[in-house]
């Protein structure tokens, strides 16, 4: 009896590692949804085919429409679902999608399959064929295993309700010969980088309908004050300085934002004046801006976050880059040139163009809420003076 | 036969007599050597004090004091402790500790002041705030990148007030002499400043 347990030890052993091996790979490999506002929907583990991400179909229930309805045809491996009030056939094996009610077809480059007993999608499923049936943009990032699923009508098109176009002032740092910003092991100069991602901004931007000024659109030195004239003179909206980090550690990476508070992680010693004091004379700082400022930077952060491995860290502290811009001004540090995982990044137009999207959404969504509140606050004007006439 | 024990008596005495000299002159020798390595010791160990400036003073005893910097890995400023021997005075303490601090590295730690800083003067005002004024390696030798410049204030800020907490409340960044708005052009360090 003992001689019996002694020798099948070994295969318990195997037995035990195995299932906690497997089980672990199976737990951790989950894809994030999140939607506009970067809050989490839902973590669905996912399984990989051929290289390929399949999702379980009823994720569809979790992230998109919780009163979607299903069926499935065995002998025709046909699965059938109903969501946001049309009928979506996909076979088993097949890649073409069928959407009923339009009789629209969609190919999709891998076809869904029947995979550990139930109908999988892949993810292009969820990239193509959610936007035909809301009004959403879907968008995936593989490398961080994320999916964003963002309403359009969140995006605000940079001419508003109330007829005012945005003006943002782009601030890509340092520049020209003398200026070179910080520099990364391989040669690549800060200047260059915060240029292409500025100017990739201003394209986005404009075909947005956002009227878009950069402090310098080429390789040339601009003092601080240049940059401060620039901006104030244009009277933007908004004032988004691009810069990138270093640090005397190598394990020192990501994006990181900034906001101009002398009052806050490191404080002067100067008490705060009181601008708005009704005794005071109505002084334009950068303070006056500090609590939009804030506003547009936690909606940047969200954005951000959905490029990011982890969360994207706001601090304020007393800087001067945003010192004397008399509008919301946030300082967004790209990514750390002393670190290489970042350098990679950075060097990579992909990625430019997505950190570009990720602040241009960022404006849209706050424009658009900054225009939604004021148009509120027209409206309840108008009405109570509508109340006071009668 | 007596003659011959008397040699042997005699010789034994002269065997014994060798031996003990010889441990004598060993246990000085040994002595001579600890004491010259003392010496040696006590020279070195304490930091180069101002005797000339400070005759009259006493030899303080060792303090301990955490100096701020960035291990190798690390995101954080680390206290790193040393002792000091640490004069009453508040301007030469600071001097004296920002001297350990611009001088410290040991092996896996980063140090987040440029190389060849010196600390020129130490000046306090009666609001507790102290000026401390720089050579050009604090600003020249930065890095880039907001980080990198926050470490650098930081690591400074943190080693004074930790050390003096009563005695300084605000500490403003000089260079040269002279007042500056920024190190390296993204922290603003124009007034005094504290956490």
């Amino acid at each position: 009896m003992w001689l019996n347990t002694f020798n099948s030890f070994p295969l318990f052993l195997f037995i035990i590692i195995f299932v906690s091996v497997t089980h672990g790979f199976a737990q951790g490999e989950t894809v994030r949804f999140v939607d506009g506002e970067g809050e989490i929907l839902d973590e669905v583990e996912f399984i990989l085919h051929e290289n390929v991400v399949y999702l379980p179909f009823n994720t569809i229930k979790s992230v998109f429409d919780s009163e979607m309805t299903h069926s499935y045809y065995t002998p025709l491996k046909q699965l059938t679902i109903n969501t946001k009030g049309k009928v979506i056939k996909v076979e088993m094996g097949k890649s073409s999608v069928i959407i009923d009610s339009s009789r629209q077809t969609e190919t999709l480059t891998n076809p869904p399959r029947f995979i550990q007993g139930q109908p999988m999608l892949p993810i292009i499923f969820f990239q193509m064929v959610l936007p035909k049936l809301d009004d959403v943009t879907v968008i995936y990032k593989p490398e961080l295993q994320r999916i964003r699923i963002l309403k359009k009508s969140n995006l605000d098109s940079g001419v508003s309700d109330t007829n005012r176009t945005w003006t943002i002032i782009i601030d890509p740092g340092h520049g020209g010969e003398d200026d070179l910003g910080c520099k990364s092991q391989n040669g690549i100069f800060e200047k260059d980088i915060v240029l292409k991602v500025a100017k990739e901004m201003q394209m986005q931007c404009k075909n947005l309908g956002f009227a878009v000024q950069l402090t310098r659109d080429q390789d040339v030195k601009k003092s601080r004050e240049q940059r401060f004239q620039y901006a104030n003179r244009h009277q933007g909206q908004l004032y988004i300085s691009l810069h990138c980090n270093a640090s005397f550690s190598q394990n020192h990476k990501g994006i990181r934002l900034y906001l101009n508070n002398p009052y806050g992680m490191l404080r002067f010693r100067t008490a705060p004046i009181p601008i708005f004091g009704k005794k005071s004379l109505n002084i334009r700082t950068q303070a006056n801006f500090l609590n939009q400022s804030k506003d547009f930077a936690s909606v940047l952060q969200k954005e951000l976050n959905f490029l990011s491995e982890d969360s994207i860290v706001l601090s304020e502290f007393p800087i001067i880059t945003l010192n004397d811009v008399y509008m919301p001004a946030v300082l967004v540090e790209l990514g750390y040139l002393s670190n290489t995982d970042d350098v990679a990044r950075l060097s990579n137009p992909e990625h430019i163009t997505e950190l570009a999207q990720a602040v241009v959404h960022a404006i849209q969504l706050y424009s658009s809420k900054v225009d939604q509140s004021t148009k509120t606050n027209k409206d309840s004007e108008e009405d109570s003076s509508n109340i006071n006439e009668r | 036969m007596s003659a011959i024990r008397r040699i042997i008596h005699s010789r034994l005495f002269v065997i014994w007599g060798i031996t003990l000299v010889t441990i004598v002159i060993c246990l000085a020798v040994v002595l001579l050597l600890i004491s010259h390595s003392k010496q040696t010791i006590t020279q070195d160990a304490p930091p180069e004090l101002p005797w000339q400036a400070n005759p009259t003073d006493m030899l303080p005893d060792p303090k301990q004091v955490n100096l701020f910097i960035l291990e190798s890995d690390g995101l954080e400023l680390t206290p790193i402790r040393v002792e000091l021997r640490l004069y009453e005075d508040t301007t030469e303490r600071i001097k004296q500790i920002i001297s350990a601090l611009v001088d410290e590295t040991p092996t896996n730690y980063r140090n987040p002041i440029p190389r060849g800083t010196i600390l020129n003067e130490v000046y306090i005002d009666t609001q507790k705030t102290a000026y401390l004024d720089f050579s050009h390696h604090l600003s020249d030798g930065q890095i880039g990148g907001t980080t990198a410049e926050l470490l650098t204030v930081s690591a400074i800020l943190k080693t004074v007030f930790d050390a003096m907490p009563e005695e300084i409340k605000h500490i403003q960044i000089l260079i040269d002499g002279e007042e500056v708005e920024t190190l390296a052009g993204h922290l603003n360090i124009s007034q005094p400043m504290r956490f």
